[in-house]
């Protein structure tokens, strides 16, 4: 069984938008005999490639949800995990990473390092995913891998080096020199799938070997081995192999690959670096928090015969029913085995065990630790952990962001309502970033998530998988409300009219706070009975959720309890809770309350020439801008813009730049927002509150 | 008006009282030394000097990491606003950094032309109203009069006050008799001041070796601590 573990890899390939990654993969799929025939990408032949399998992601030639597929290469069983390029889907990229053993970081041998490869590559980094990378489109005019590589270095901080330098380049783009062996690789038959070895080209024999000392100079920093080997000048294939090997899996190394998957080059040295460099289930660490005691940390081991421990990654709606992408860390699962959830504490029977390719399945019997496989019909969430029962286990939970940006939608009809009901619950299910719920003022649905275009795609698959037309309102910007000084309270609450009364006296303060919220009991001599106390705290925490300037969520606040009063017959806990409220609104005001808005780091990257262009849209956004980093004719400009200003951005960006600019955006952090403008959105408040009233 | 006090007691307005013609618009200063002695530090003090009036400043840098340059601004701020007392130190802090934008060219052998042009793109389309260019790894060892010769004009001509950090390498004597920097001699024409740091026993003096048109070395009654790297009076 060892055996099968060893020759087991789980990767992802991770790259920036362009870069190639989809044409990468079906070429992958293509060499492992998976499919038997080459698609190309959107534009290119109008067949779509057989991983971006939605109809949506067709249609824009990108890919959005992660499909996961399982090749063979060399006897070793390889399980893809297709990571979505685009920032705004980044918790599909930050999910898939947590189940990866390792990746592949595709770089355009063009644009090199550009800003979404830097967001990717922290991502990687985060959680520790080992990398190699891989140089593509090396047939592309201005393609230059030795310059990618000094930015790999560079920029994204790793130490890199090439295991393998190009026959020609641009137009005239051979083969490859594999650095390790010294030989020359070019690629034949029509889909390249014929590798033939030659001896290196005359000419090239100079370059190769000084990128082979190179590659030694970086190796032998971390190896021991090669070292002392190449002061005895006895280096063999072996050893480099083992000493890169060793690097990769700690991270202290990243090799580089290159290659045209477009043409059919490169692609089948990239597989035989994946099954050489990357690390197989066992090398890789993995812990659980153990429920039952206090989420003491658990190290997994990746064994069969233990109890089952795997994490749901993904959910997907098929045409036969939900689907739940699974990531075994512990044990192994059968049909007919029964699990347990441990978030929904509910135990099921394993159905259809399947291993997924892009767009069809394979009934397998069962999956063992390491694996990566399907369930059918599992009623669970994504990022659930599900056990042999018996264990209460937890995955490290994955970080979810807040939520930015919300859009209040309708079904244009009634009919559609319940499809668009069901599709809300799916999507809220698949994706802890949208998030769905009823305004009770308005009775509008909201939904929330991490970006324009994040909400737009939700908004497209109701359309096209739910066949629900939505209409939708103008995206809001989520707003917070914030004190700024302390205020004093002593309030109150006092019914005594007739039947049972109520009567509850609280005194203390409220303060700025570092974190969300914090309840501080400094009640002394029993003024406030101990079992009153949660009922303050209760009633505080219901205040929260509105902020009497626009109604958004307060943040930051403390509130000290130091003292009060009650009543042996009329206090309660709803008196108390009621004391409370009244003390926080007496308070409030007087804790001068500012509304803070959400500021996003933006990172355009442009050639220089509409640098002039950028800084002034930046500006006119009301954003700071932070940096410009010139390199050659591009510039990578930083800045810290509202949410607010951003809406439509991508658009007026591409007609600024004639379409040669790009930016990406992530939530920074919350700022105040300018008086002026909080004026408005306060008397906005206002006079939704007094039209509510009316009605 | 906390800012205002704050700049008033700056040594940065002790250097200027001291220069002859003093330093404005048009004016182009360098701070000379070997590496390490406290160039940057003095440059990024002129900065925030004017950061602290709501004055934007560009930062240039030839060679650091934007990070890098950061962490710089935010000890020196950390520092002085701790040895000022300053109040709503959060607020003073978040115009500081609104009014300070870094430009960094990484390239070798950036040409000044696309440096200009950068600056220009900034301050015309991108409506930042900086008055001081702060310009860091600048090398002068390159030939670069006609560098200089534009960033003069263009000091001129946008009313920009220039700073620049020069840094001092190879054998001694690296100065004349006069106390003049050997590698700044060729540029004496574009550059209005020249301000030299040495090491006296622990500290670091300033002297004002080049004042417009005088050429006499003057040690300034001002000192960097090595500790804190603040630029105070003495």
């Amino acid at each position: 069984m060892n055996g099968t573990l060893q020759r087991m890899r789980n990767i992802g390939i991770s790259a920036h938008i362009d870069s190639g990654k989809t044409t990468l993969t079906e070429r992958i799929l293509y060499y492992c005999k998976k499919i038997h025939r080459i698609h190309e990408v959107k534009g290119k032949e109008g067949g779509g490639a057989t991983m971006d399998y939605m109809e949506l992601e067709r249609e824009r030639g990108i890919t959005i949800t992660s499909a996961t597929t399982n090749v063979t290469w060399n006897e070793h069983s390889i399980n893809i995990i297709d990571t979505p390029g685009h920032v705004d889907f980044t918790i599909e990229v930050e999910r898939s990473l947590r189940v990866l053993d390792g990746a592949i970081l595709v770089l355009c041998s063009v644009g090199g390092v550009q800003s979404q490869t830097l967001t990717v590559d922290k991502q990687l980094k985060r959680y520790n995913v080992p990398a190699i990378a891989f140089v593509n489109k090396l047939d592309r005019i201005g393609a230059n891998p030795f310059k990618v590589k000094d930015q790999i270095n560079d920029k994204l901080g790793r130490r890199a080096a090439l295991l393998q330098v190009p026959v020609g380049l641009e137009d005239k783009f051979q083969g490859l020199v594999d650095l390790i062996r010294m030989k020359a690789y070019y690629f034949d038959g029509p889909n390249g799938e014929l590798v033939r070895e030659e001896e290196i080209p005359p000419e090239l024999e100079d370059l190769a070997w000084q990128y082979r000392e190179e590659l030694l100079d970086a190796v032998s920093l971390f190896s021991d081995e090669v070292t002392e080997a190449i002061l005895e000048d006895r280096v063999t294939e072996e050893m480099l192999l083992r000493a890169i090997r060793k690097g990769t899996i700690s991270r202290e190394f990243t090799p580089v690959l290159m290659g045209s998957a477009y043409r059919n080059k490169g692609v089948q040295l990239l597989l035989d670096a994946v099954v050489n460099y990357l690390p197989d289930p066992s090398e890789v660490e993995n812990i659980a928090l153990d429920l039952d005691r206090e989420e003491k940390p658990v190290i997994l081991k990746a064994d069969p015969t233990l109890p089952c421990v795997s994490y749901a990654f993904k959910l997907e709606e098929g045409p036969y029913g939900q689907l739940t992408y699974i990531r075994i860390y512990q044990g192994s699962l059968r049909k007919g085995d029964e699990l347990y959830n441990t978030r929904s504490k509910q135990k099921f029977k394993v159905g259809r065990v399947v291993r997924m390719h892009a767009d069809h399945m394979e009934d397998i019997e069962g999956a063992v630790a390491g694996d990566i496989a399907a369930l059918f019909g599992v009623d669970c969430a994504s990022g659930d952990t599900i056990c042999s029962p018996g264990l209460n286990y937890a995955m490290t939970s994955i970080y979810v962001p807040e939520p930015v940006i919300s859009l209040a939608i309708e079904a244009s009809d009634k009919l559609s309502a319940d499809r668009l009901a069901k599709a809300l619950n799916r999507f809220t299910k698949e994706d802890p970033t949208f998030r769905v719920y009823i305004d009770p003022e308005s009775k509008q649905t909201i939904i929330q998530g991490m970006g324009e275009l994040h909400l737009d795609v939700y908004v497209e698959r109701m359309k096209r998988e739910y066949r629900v037309e939505v209409v939708t309102g103008r995206p809001q910007v989520a707003y917070r409300e914030a004190i700024t000084a302390r205020a004093d309270f002593d309030y109150t609450h006092k019914k005594q009219t007739g039947g049972a009364g109520q009567f509850g006296r609280v005194i203390g303060y409220i303060e700025p706070f570092d974190g969300q919220y914090e309840f501080v009991n400094e009640v002394k001599g029993g003024h406030i009975p101990r079992e009153f106390i949660p009922s303050c705290d209760k009633g505080f925490q219901a205040m929260l959720k509105k902020g009497q300037l626009i109604g958004s969520p307060i943040i930051g606040l403390r509130v000290v309890l130091t003292d009060g009063q009650f009543h042996p017959v009329d206090s309660s806990d709803i008196a108390f809770q009621m004391a409370a409220q009244g003390a926080f609104k007496q308070a409030y005001k007087k804790a001068r309350p500012q509304i803070l808005e959400p500021i996003m780091k933006v990172v355009v990257e442009t050639p220089s020439e509409f640098s002039g262009n950028v800084f002034g849209s930046l500006n006119q956004r009301r954003g700071i801008i932070v940096s410009s980093i010139e390199d050659g004719s591009y510039s990578r400009i930083e800045a810290e813009v509202p949410l607010s200003e951003m809406f439509g951005y991508s658009t007026i960006l591409r007609s600024m730049t004639q379409g040669k600019a790009e930016f990406t955006m992530e939530f920074l952090k919350y700022s105040r927002l300018p008086a002026s403008l909080a004026e408005q959105l306060m008397e906005e408040h206002r006079q939704k509150l007094e039209a509510g009233d009316r009605k | 008006m906390v800012k205002k006090i704050l700049s008033a007691r700056s040594p940065i307005k002790t250097l200027e009282k001291n220069l002859r013609g003093g330093f404005g618009p048009g004016h182009l200063g360098v701070f000379a030394s070997r590496k390490g002695v406290g160039k940057t530090a003095c440059l990024v003090q002129i900065a925030l000097d004017r950061l602290f009036e709501d004055k934007p400043v560009i930062h240039v840098s030839y060679a650091s990491r934007v990070d890098y340059i950061i962490s710089w601004y935010e000890e020196l701020f950390r520092k002085l606003a701790s040895r000022e007392n300053l109040k709503s130190e959060m607020e003073v802090h978040d115009r500081v950094v609104r009014n300070r934008v870094i430009l960094n060219f990484r390239q070798e052998g950036m040409k000044t032309e696309q440096v200009l042009k950068s600056m220009e793109a900034l301050l015309g389309p991108g409506n930042f109203a900086a008055r001081t260019i702060i310009v860091d790894g600048f090398n002068f060892y390159l030939p670069c009069a006609e560098d200089l010769a534009q960033f003069k004009k263009f000091a001129v001509d946008r009313q920009l006050e220039f700073w620049f950090s020069c840094s001092l390498k190879g054998e001694d004597p690296l100065f004349d008799d006069q106390g003049l920097p050997f590698v700044l001699k060729d540029y004496l024409s574009s550059l209005d001041i020249i301000i030299t740091l040495e090491h006296d026993n622990g500290r670091v003096r300033l002297n004002l070796v080049k004042d417009h048109d005088q050429i006499s070395s003057k040690k300034l009654r001002l000192e960097l601590d090595p500790q804190t790297l603040l630029l105070t009076r003495i």
